[in-house]
């Protein structure tokens, strides 16, 4: 970001200047989304496309990650309900770890690495090899075609995912419970629902929603801002995953606020 | 462009499925939850819901018939708590009835409970209000259990100092346990008992057979018993004694009067054993009678030396003399 900067003209510091400088131009950024998005032509053979690639593509990797995340999370939970003899409450409490936080969670990290990264190193190598520029000439809006396009699939597609992952992991949490307390699916799937509220779901759903837009958007900036050749590919890439990761727990933290805010209404 | 058809399926069938997830997720809460039930409302008002929260269940006979909706201050220091509960439940809930906080479980979610209410009372209605009982509280419940413990340590002390006095052989219970003596004692009479019981068991077996013996057909017992006969003769007898009786009662009488007239000295009998100068008087008379006889027999011996009588006297010892 060094070269945000020119001559003589700072206002506090080098650096502190290039980090309100970054601010502004990411708010630009989601700024010209949010522009951009309303405005015709929609590209929905790119978002469809992009939906498969961050959806569909991401699907066996998070079922996975989800079905273990069940099992390890029932497993490593049973030894500290059984001191109370109270085992019987596995399945509510897994259902309020997982439809509340750890589903959407797991999902958005899973995705911020594979996803994130993907889009990252893709816009950021389309950058500095100049095709952004070469489609800006050939009358194709690149922000357009490349951002918002990316961003809406994964806004979308990642409470899909959630969902995916919430169901995967209380079947995963099912099985061990099943094997290790003879509950039967009926009664496990009536403790679940017995402690979750509309609120945990619709609250999952919209953190879902902003995870997945974090994801894309943090991808994007930094793919469209990368520079330094293929050394900036790779740091694109990487700073998109760790951004995204480190945005993702900060919004975590206030949906919990916020939810909780909502619980006490 | 077959690729792209492909791909839009293939997203299609993926976001159907994760909403189809999603809405049989959000129909299931909501009929476990009876979010989309009819419901009337209630209230009750207690002095202290002990954290009860907005959503917790409320059930009657231990089914749960709705969820807590508002939780309201009321008056200067009570909790008004506002309750949905399902329409289909309401006949069976009496105007009577009365509202309670629980808990499901030992260390589970406060829960209102509705209990009572007799069957021939109306059923709730919309905007009723039940009576709140409180519920048992936790801290009077320790306090309690405070009182209870005080006492159990006075008791362990007390027994403390009891088992100290038995150990040492202080008192009835530590002389038995210490005391070599009087073990032997209750050894002996232990036996003693023993053989007590076998003479008893003995004496039970005897009593055994008398009672057969008794039983037996024919026998004295069983006539007794059985026998018309002898019971008629023995109604006779027994009202032959009675009559007997009777006249010992008047000769008891008969002797009592004659007793009587016996102490008096107004009879010749009475005069003999109670009159003294009497007495003295026969006493006198009777040595007068003695020296009289002594001297009469004087007199005769001497007449039998008189030659008047000499010759038949002499006539009577010879015809003794030939008897003989």
């Amino acid at each position: 970001m060094a070269e945000n900067l020119k001559g003589n003209d700072k206002v506090f510091s080098r650096r502190i200047d290039n980090f309100f400088i970054g601010l502004e131009r990411a708010f630009q950024f989601v700024k010209k989304f949010f522009i951009e998005v309303w405005i015709p032509p929609y590209e929905f053979k790119e978002v469809i496309r992009q939906c498969y690639r961050i959806g569909y593509n991401s699907l066996p990797l998070i079922s996975l990650t989800g079905f273990i995340v069940g099992i390890v999370f029932t497993n490593q939970s049973r030894p500290s309900l059984s001191e109370f003899g109270a085992t019987s409450w596995l399945p509510s409490l897994i259902s309020i770890a997982v439809v509340r936080a750890m589903g959407p969670l797991v999902t958005a990290l899973i995705a911020a690495g594979k996803v994130g990264s993907s889009i990252g190193a893709e816009i950021g190598s389309m950058k500095v090899t100049e095709q952004i520029d070469a489609m800006e000439v050939s009358a194709t809006n690149p922000f357009k075609f490349l951002v918002v396009t990316r961003v809406l699939a994964s806004t979308f597609m990642i409470p899909i995912l959630v969902l995916y992952t919430d169901f995967v992991a209380l079947m995963g949490a099912f099985l061990n419970v099943n094997v290790n307390e003879m509950v039967s699916i009926s009664t496990f799937f009536v403790q679940v629902f017995d402690s979750i509220s509309f609120l945990d779901i619709s609250s999952s759903m919209i953190k879902s929603l902003v995870f997945g837009f974090t994801i894309g958007m943090v991808g994007c900036y930094k793919g469209y801002n990368s520079t330094k050749g293929t050394e900036g590919v790779g740091k694109a890439a990487n700073s998109a995953v760790v951004m995204a990761m480190f945005l993702i727990f900060i919004e975590e933290l206030l949906s919990l606020q916020i939810t909780n805010f909502f619980r006490q209404i | 462009m077959k690729n792209d058809n492909k791909r839009l399926v293939t997203v299609g069938i993926f976001v159907l499925i994760g909403i189809a997830i999603l809405v049989v997720g959000i129909l299931t809460l909501g009929a476990q939850q009876k979010a989309f039930v009819k419901s009337i409302s209630v209230t009750s008002v207690f002095d202290d819901v002990g954290g009860l929260q907005t959503g917790n269940n409320v059930w009657f006979s231990g089914v749960k018939i709705g969820t807590v909706k508002k939780i309201n201050f009321y008056g200067e220091s009570q909790v008004e708590i506002e309750m949905n509960i399902e329409s289909s439940a309401k006949e069976y809930i009496k105007k009577n009835s009365k509202a309670t906080i629980s808990s499901d479980g030992l260390i589970g979610n406060k829960i209102i409970v509705i209990y009572g209410g007799s069957g021939q009372g109306p059923a709730i209605e919309d905007g009723d209000v039940l009576t709140a009982e409180m519920p048992l509280d936790t801290d009077k419940m320790m306090e309690t259990l405070q009182v209870n413990n005080n006492n159990l340590v006075s008791i362990t002390e007390d027994l403390k100092i009891l088992t100290h006095k038995i150990s040492s052989g202080e008192g009835i219970v530590g002389a038995v346990l210490t005391d070599s003596t009087l073990v032997k004692t209750f050894k002996a009479t232990m036996q003693n008992l023993e053989r007590t019981a076998a003479n008893s068991n003995r004496m039970t077996a005897d009593l055994a057979k008398f009672s057969n013996g008794l039983n037996q057909k024919g026998g004295f017992v069983d006539k007794m018993l059985n026998d018309t006969t002898l019971f008629a003769s023995l109604k006779t007898t027994a009202a032959q004694l009675e009559t007997t009786s009777a006249e010992a009662s008047d000769a008891a009488q008969n002797f009592s009067s004659v007793s009587e007239n016996l102490s008096d000295t107004d009879n010749a009998i009475g005069m003999l054993l109670n009159d003294k100068e009497f007495a003295d008087y026969l006493k006198s008379t009777m040595s007068s009678l003695d020296t009289g006889a002594v001297r009469m027999n004087e007199t005769l011996e001497a007449l039998r030396y008189h030659w008047f009588f000499r010759k038949s006297f002499r006539k009577r010892d010879k015809a003794d003399a030939a008897s003989e």
